[in-house]
């Protein structure tokens, strides 16, 4: 065995942990839940395997209307908390990269959220979003709305609640942002004096596409999170996070719902399987859009 | 090493070791030679405890004497992580579950079936309230024995109606008895709202979705059902649901749906002190026999009483809802018959009676004691034990798609109640979806049977 093969099999060996690790608890269960999309399982009991339909879930699947009513859900929140949750957290991120006083402090207020574990903020938001007692409903009251939405029983207005929930938490993004925009060439916005620039133009055509990378980054990001989006629907929405008439019933809880409440694993690794197919085809197509609008330093 | 960096150190290290000699401690060592036997339980809390102190008991009596250990864990999301356990090989022994997820587990073979261990022990039929003993079952087989059950009843805030006799007079009621037909009811209901100023609702009489768990029971109360167990079919469209649900909307059309929203998002969680009903903003609610229990914590001093619910026609009287919690040994449990040595324990009167009462719930045996009677936490409990016993007692229907059909009728609901949908078109898409279901669930069921 010569010096190259013994520090291959080293390096294997101290990879390995995570090697095994990685086969063991994501690779094998992802195949696994590959080959249970094309079954009927239910995954409670020895003496029932799983047995193969084809593409019984998938046809199923077409034919549901829940499930569908679902996509449209989340497709539908999906569009509000994406450019929301980008242009709001790039915009703190501007603002609190400024020379201010106690710069510091803002920025940690602004991250504090995003450490508040997820349950503790769902309960945090029924409160504040309670139609009699909640304070938003109060300040909308001392601005002179008198009728103020019902945000959590209403259909109309459960799934902006839900969205300026998740706006609450755009903290890591926001540091990201911050990251990106510490990086931008000093010489870039002298030139830009130089020239005449206003502040509005200086971000539009320094500050943005020098941080394009990072909004790209953060839009990859967001476009998984938001499509996978359970936690806090499942803990603050009404009839077991469905919401009022399935109105912020998402993806993700109806796929937790089918294979746990209802016993349907082999359908719900099918909806997996679709979410997955999605977001590959969101993030290609955001990765082919990249090309136009994504300007790297190196290049 | 500096003077700082000690001190540092020390903060770090005097708590850490405080906590390694009183913190949290490890589940009990089982003694040596004998069976331990997991028992995963849903409780916490003074139930969690009350059910600890049960498992104690049997370990210093006859867990000693057949070298028996059974050691109790308690574990959230019960359902879903006994089926996943078992399904992996390694359940529990016994596991605390709810009786309305007994006949989806049985159908997807994760359960034992307990007769042969129930005929051994001499346990049968008659030593149960025939409702709970009907809940156990699934096709004709025993899945599970009951740990604590319940049942609703009608609780009513006797100050309340002291202090609108005359009102409940004028509209033709008796202030000094609850009301007994569903007529009766809503001239009750009525005659006790009251509102603010400007519109908004001060008090109810009654409020159906108020708290509501038992709404899709309460066709019952009508004489009709929407579950044909003999011909296991859905039957939501029958005249006696409609008009049960026409009824329920009644109330959202008469008080106004946006008024009951607005009301109802104003009142405090069940068991906390801002409860509608322990605030004297309901004057009636159906609720079930543990809700005493909340009573003598939250608002001691509150003047009620608990009367049988009421009934469409004299026939139904004593018609109730009746559900339980149960304890299932998984498919695949290590020590099956040990574990059933602690259930069939538990299913005797002495050890039942005591975590019955520390549960504030009624047994769910046919022979009751004096004393449970007279020293229950519940002071109205003789009114739970008897319409348990009644003939139209009835328990959570045996159907396998019971998750969804919970989920159809709860969005359903929503629906009725903001006046969305009339109860004739709403159960007919609930009917319709549900039969798809079902027909869904039995075909896929037939994948499974070997030829």
């Amino acid at each position: 065995m010569n010096g190259e093969h013994k520090n291959l099999l080293k390096g294997l060996a101290f990879i390995s942990p995570w090697m095994i690790g990685f086969c063991l608890f994501m690779a094998v269960p992802i195949g696994l839940s590959l080959y249970f999309s094309f079954c009927d399982f239910s995954n409670t009991s020895r003496a029932l395997p799983p047995v193969y339909i084809g593409l019984g879930n998938y046809r199923e699947l077409m034919g549901d209307e829940i499930f569908w009513q679902c996509v449209r859900n989340t497709i539908y929140y999906a569009a509000l908390v994406l450019p929301l949750g980008l242009i709001f957290a790039l915009g703190a991120a501007i603002l609190l990269n400024g020379k201010i006083f106690g710069q510091s402090v803002y920025r940690t207020i602004i991250f504090l959220p995003s450490l508040v574990p997820a349950v503790a903020a769902a309960m945090l938001w029924l409160w504040l979003l309670n139609d009699q007692l909640g304070l938003i409903n109060l300040a909308l009251h001392k601005i002179g709305i008198s009728d103020p939405p019902s945000w959590l029983s209403d259909p109309n207005w459960s799934m902006p609640a839900l969205v300026l929930m998740s706006l609450w938490g755009v903290g890591n993004t926001v540091v990201i942002y911050l990251a990106g925009l510490q990086d931008v060439p000093r010489e870039l916005y002298e030139a830009a004096d130089i020239d005449g620039a206003t502040p509005a133009r200086k971000i539009w055509h320094v500050t943005l596409p020098c941080i394009s990378p990072v909004i790209f980054f953060n839009l990859i990001m967001g476009i998984i999170g938001t499509l996978q989006a359970f936690t806090q629907m499942k803990l603050i929405m009404s009839n077991d996070g469905q919401g009022p008439q399935r109105s912020t019933y998402l993806y993700a809880v109806y796929l937790y719902d089918n294979a746990f409440k209802y016993m349907r694993m082999g359908y719900a690794s099918a909806m997996a399987w679709l979410l997955l197919l999605a977001i590959l085809l969101l993030t290609a197509i955001a990765a082919w859009s990249s090309k136009k609008w994504v300007h790297y330093g190196g290049k | 090493m500096n003077r700082l960096k000690l001190i540092g150190i020390l903060a770090l290290a005097v708590p850490g070791l405080g906590l390694l000699a009183f913190g949290p401690k490890g589940p009990k060592p089982a003694p040596a030679d004998v069976t331990v036997v997991e028992y995963w339980e849903k409780w916490t809390g003074s139930e969690g405890e009350a059910i600890q102190q049960t498992v104690d008991d049997f370990n210093n009596t006859v867990g000693k004497e057949k070298h028996i250990f059974v050691r109790c864990l308690s574990t959230s999301g019960i359902v879903q992580k006994t089926m996943v356990a078992t399904a992996g090989g390694v359940p529990p022994d016994i596991a605390g579950l709810w009786e309305s997820g007994l006949a989806q587990a049985a159908a997807f073979d994760a359960l034992t079936p307990l007769d042969d261990l129930a005929a051994a022990h001499g346990i049968t039929a008659d030593k149960y309230k025939k409702v709970f003993w009907d809940e156990c079952h699934y096709k004709g087989k025993l899945y599970a024995l009951i740990s604590t059950p319940y049942c609703y009843a009608l609780y009513y805030n006797k100050k309340i109606f002291r202090e609108n006799a005359d009102k409940l007079r004028a509209a033709g009621c008796d202030p000094d008895r609850p009301p007994r037909t569903i007529e009766e009811l809503d001239r009750y209901a009525v005659a006790l709202d009251e509102r603010n100023p400007d519109g908004s609702i001060l008090r109810t009489g009654y409020l159906p979705t108020e708290p509501g768990w038992d709404l899709s029971f309460w066709p019952y109360n009508f004489g009709g059902f929407w579950w044909d167990a003999k011909d296991k079919k859905f039957t939501f469209t029958d005249p006696h649901v409609v008009k049960c649900f026409d009824w329920m909307q009644s109330y959202s059309k008469r008080l106004g749906k946006d008024a009951v929203s607005a009301f109802r998002s104003g009142q405090g969680n069940y068991d906390s002190p801002q409860n509608s009903f322990l605030v004297g903003h309901t004057a009636m609610v159906s609720q079930g026999t543990f809700f005493a229990h909340i009573i003598e914590h939250q608002a001691p001093t509150l003047d009620y009483a608990v009367a049988p619910l009421p009934v469409a026609s004299p026939e139904l009287a004593g018609t109730t809802s009746c559900t339980a919690d149960v304890l299932v040994i998984p498919k695949g449990a290590r020590h099956p018959k040990e574990a059933f040595e602690f259930i069939a324990w538990l299913n005797t009167r002495g050890p039942m009676e005591k975590l019955c009462n520390a549960h504030c719930k009624i047994s769910p045996l046919a022979d009751v004691s004096d004393d449970f009677l007279k020293h229950h936490s519940n002071p109205y409990i003789k009114v739970f034990e008897d319409v348990a016993a009644s003939p139209n007692a009835h328990g959570s229907p045996s159907i396998e798609t019971l998750p969804n059909v919970g989920d159809e009728l709860a969005n359903f609901m929503t629906e009725l109640m903001q006046l969305r949908t009339t109860a004739a078109d709403g159960l007919a898409v609930v009917q319709r979806r549900m039969e798809q279901k079902y027909k869904d669930f039995e075909a896929k069921q037939a994948l499974h049977v070997k030829p």
